[in-house]
């Protein structure tokens, strides 16, 4: 395999030659990586929102925002501006501490779980062993979050919402983790760069949406609900809870759980694409191709030229499945909260089960196929 | 001293700092919800703390099963049922208190003294990293076979006495007799299961 | 054991139906995706009222003989006729009519049955006020004419759906005198055998 660029040698390497130690040199560079993936996920977040809205307008036959910029490129901006000029209110008899404390919890852990996508071999801010593990964990934090800020509401909707958002993030928890332990036993690694390793080398045949037609759908439905995205957005389901655990928020509180959903669906999205869909993988094998003309793996343009193309691929996967997930929202109705505790432990889990022991019992029979 | 060792050493204090400052908060704060949500703090340092030691695996197994799943269903039971209410005024609570206390220094003392006596072996061999959970999975299906399947059981059981006291199939229908208060009775009635999407196969 | 066998193949079945649906669901809204956008920009483009459209009634105060037909067709008896008896040519004289149309529905029951056809509809529907007492039409306001979408240099007029012409669907920049499918009405009434 080729090693890809090493942007963190080739940085602390030229540090160094400026006569900084390379401790400092190190320490200097720790830091980009994270800022650099920060910033990515909040723009992330903005084009994701001006996706949604166009798209949405686009399925219901309307033109969606026009004047705000080229293509109304720019409204998700005034969205956000607004929101920050928003007056910030605290309810009254609502617990302000833990009112304050609830959308930075449900914030941080997502934005903590972008160390662990992989962009290119090591375009990737921790190449964490656990990594999968990782994002499953920090996930997990997510619904105490809500359930804090539910509490701190003081309002029954925001107390129902929290609860029902704790109770469905617990629910689809299991099969997430299941569908991506079928994953994880194909490839030996928890690590999201070996996943990725693992299903290069003949294109898009490799990929693993082949070898788990039905952990990725598990996979998907469950990230979906973990999200709260449409079919599973019971927590705030406006014609029952008026918002949910959103209810009594506004200005930049309201702001992070929006932001927190959107990143979150976004982060689904490319990890669906690392687990599934190859991550940084052209459909076509380009190490092949490169060999087949004759170019080294190591040349520095096809370096360059790889590494943009393995962002490039990512972000186009993670994007689909975007639109999946805003097509969805427009073609399924919202499910009774009975029918999604239905569907998390009477169908996918016992589904995800069954899949993961098929796997094992392949992995065994057909260890080339199933990464033995 | 270098850089990833200062960093080291902070986080050791901030780690516990945070852990014992919370976990006195659990222990006493009046506010039960407050309490909940500090047990999360508690747990969060002490994965912080395995991360400090290299153990990757058991930390994140720390968030994921003490913070996202013990914790919450702790926070839910305390949300469901969320009754404020005013104890009684005990006389002498102060009795009570000091006792507790003393207790509780007791056991401190002499969970210290243990910790300070003992000659403790410190290993000298690196840390396995990230091939500790290879480790884990080995020693899970070797010499720890027997405690992992029993542990399993156990959960097994729970499993099973839960389902049994969630559906409750058949309750006796007992008239109120005439010194029984309503409380004692349980609230709900047996209802037959509602069959969803299978009705008309019965219709027939 | 048959019996279980059967559950779990109809579970299955069920299952892939509830997928294949939800496929099909996804197909309808990606369709709906090529479509063209219905949205017309409104203060810049206007829609092209078809020819029976009930927008505000229009009154002609000297063709009225306050016979009050159209009080008694209203529904909620809307129309405020005040006349008095002219003794000199005996006949009722009509001092003042008003319509508040912040309360009629717009039914077309008065036009309808105005046996002098002093009533008619217009085309006009922005009644937008700040007080909901200006919409109370007095027999001046009612004679007003609106303006004509199709005169109003500020707005580009759209026709209707049913105005474009065949297999057409967007009805901007159409080409001028492009005529919609079928026969128009006048057209209609010169094929009638004259009797």
């Amino acid at each position: 395999m080729n090693p890809g660029i090493d942007l963190q040698g080739t940085f602390i390497e030229s540090v160094r030659g400026f006569g900084i130690p390379p401790g400092a040199a190190r320490a200097l560079w720790l830091p980009l990586p994270m800022l650099i993936m920060l910033v990515a996920a909040t723009v992330s977040v903005l084009v994701l929102v001006w996706l949604e809205r166009k798209i949405s307008a686009a399925a219901q036959q309307r033109i969606g925002p026009e004047f705000i910029g080229p293509l109304g490129i720019l409204a998700p901006l005034a969205d956000g501006l607004k929101l920050v000029f928003k007056e910030d209110t605290t309810p009254s008899k609502a617990d302000g501490l833990l009112f304050t404390l609830g959308p930075a919890i449900v914030v941080i852990p997502v934005f903590l779980s972008y160390l662990i996508v992989p962009f290119g071999q090591n375009l990737i801010v921790a190449d964490v062993g656990m990594g999968v593990f990782l994002w499953i964990a920090l996930s997990s934090i997510v619904p105490i979050g809500l359930l804090m800020s539910g509490y701190a509401s003081n309002n029954k909707y925001s107390l129902l919402g929290g609860l029902r958002a704790a109770a469905q993030s617990i629910s689809y928890e299991l099969p997430l983790a299941l569908s991506v332990l079928a994953i994880v036993m194909m490839s030996n690694s928890l690590s999201t760069v070996d996943i990725v390793q693992q299903q290069s080398g003949y294109g898009i045949l490799g990929w693993n949406i082949w070898r788990q037609p039905v952990g990725f759908l598990i996979f998907w439905i469950a990230a979906l609900a973990e999200c709260e995205r449409i079919p599973f957005d019971l927590p705030e389901a406006e014609e029952e809870l008026v918002a949910g655990y959103q209810t009594e928020y506004s200005g930049m509180k309201f702001a992070l759980f929006y932001l927190g959903s959107y990143v979150n669906l976004t982060l689904s999205a490319l990890l669906f694409a690392v687990l599934y869909l190859g991550g940084w993988e052209f459909p076509v094998s380009v190490s092949t191709i490169a060999n087949l003309i004759g170019v080294s793996e190591n040349t520095p343009w096809l370096q360059v030229s790889l590494a943009t193309l393995g962002i490039t691929m990512t972000l186009l996967k993670a994007y689909f499945l975007v639109f999946i997930a805003i097509l969805m929202r427009w073609t399924v109705p919202r499910v009774r909260i009975d029918q999604l505790l239905d569907l998390g432990w009477k169908f996918l889990l016992p589904v995800s089960l069954v899949n993961l022991l098929l796997t094992a019992g392949l992995k065994l029979a057909f260890p080339i196929a199933f990464g033995g | 001293m270098n850089l990833a060792e200062g960093v080291q050493i902070v986080s050791l204090g901030v780690l516990a700092v945070m852990m014992l400052g919370s976990a006195l908060g659990v222990v006493l704060l009046k506010n039960i919800v407050y309490s909940a949500f500090l047990l999360g703090g508690v747990f969060i340092s002490i994965a912080g703390l395995y991360l400090l030691l290299n153990a990757d695996f058991v930390a994140f197994a720390q968030v994921l099963i003490y913070v996202g799943a013990v914790n919450v269903l702790i926070l839910f039971a305390i949300m469901l049922v969320n009754k404020r209410e005013d104890f009684k005024v005990v006389p002498r609570m102060w009795i009570r208190q000091v006792a507790t206390a003393l207790v509780c220094f007791g056991i401190f003392a002499l969970l210290g003294t243990m910790v300070v006596t003992t000659p403790w072996a410190i290993s000298t061999e690196t840390a396995v990293g990230d091939s500790s959970i290879v480790r884990i999975g080995l020693h899970f299906f070797s010499d720890f076979l027997l405690p992992f399947e029993l542990a399993s059981i156990l959960l097994l059981m729970a499993l099973v006495g839960a389902i049994v006291l969630a559906r409750r199939e058949f309750l006796p229908e007992t008239e109120l007799e005439a010194g029984e208060t309503e409380s004692l009775t349980l609230p709900e009635r047996p209802r037959d299961l509602i069959t969803t999407g299978r009705g008309d196969s019965t219709i027939q | 054991m048959l019996k279980f066998l059967k559950q779990v193949g109809d579970y299955t079945k069920e299952a892939f139906q509830a997928g294949k649906y939800i496929g099909q669901g996804l197909s309808v809204t990606f369709d709906h995706m090529r479509r063209r956008p219905i949205t017309v920009q409104y203060p810049y483009e206007k829609l092209i009222l078809s020819e029976r459209f009930r927008g505000r009634i229009h009154f002609e105060f000297d063709k009225c003989i306050s016979c009050e037909v159209c009080v008694r067709v209203c529904p909620i008896n809307l129309p405020v006729v005040d006349w008095e008896f002219n003794k000199e040519s005996k006949k009722k004289q009509l001092k003042h009519y008003s319509i508040d149309f912040g309360v009629c529905i717009f039914c077309g029951n008065c036009v309808e049955y105005c046996p002098t056809n002093c009533l008619s509809m217009t085309e006009e529907y922005e009644l937008s006020t700040y007080d909901r007492h200006e919409l109370n039409y007095d027999s001046v306001a009612l004679g007003r004419l609106p303006y004509k979408v199709t005169n109003d240099p500020m707005v580009t007029p759209l026709r209707e759906f049913a105005y474009l012409p065949k297999g057409v669907t967007d009805p901007h920049d159409l080409p001028a005198g492009s005529r919609r499918s079928g026969l128009r009405p006048e057209e209609i009434l010169d094929k009638e055998p004259k009797a």
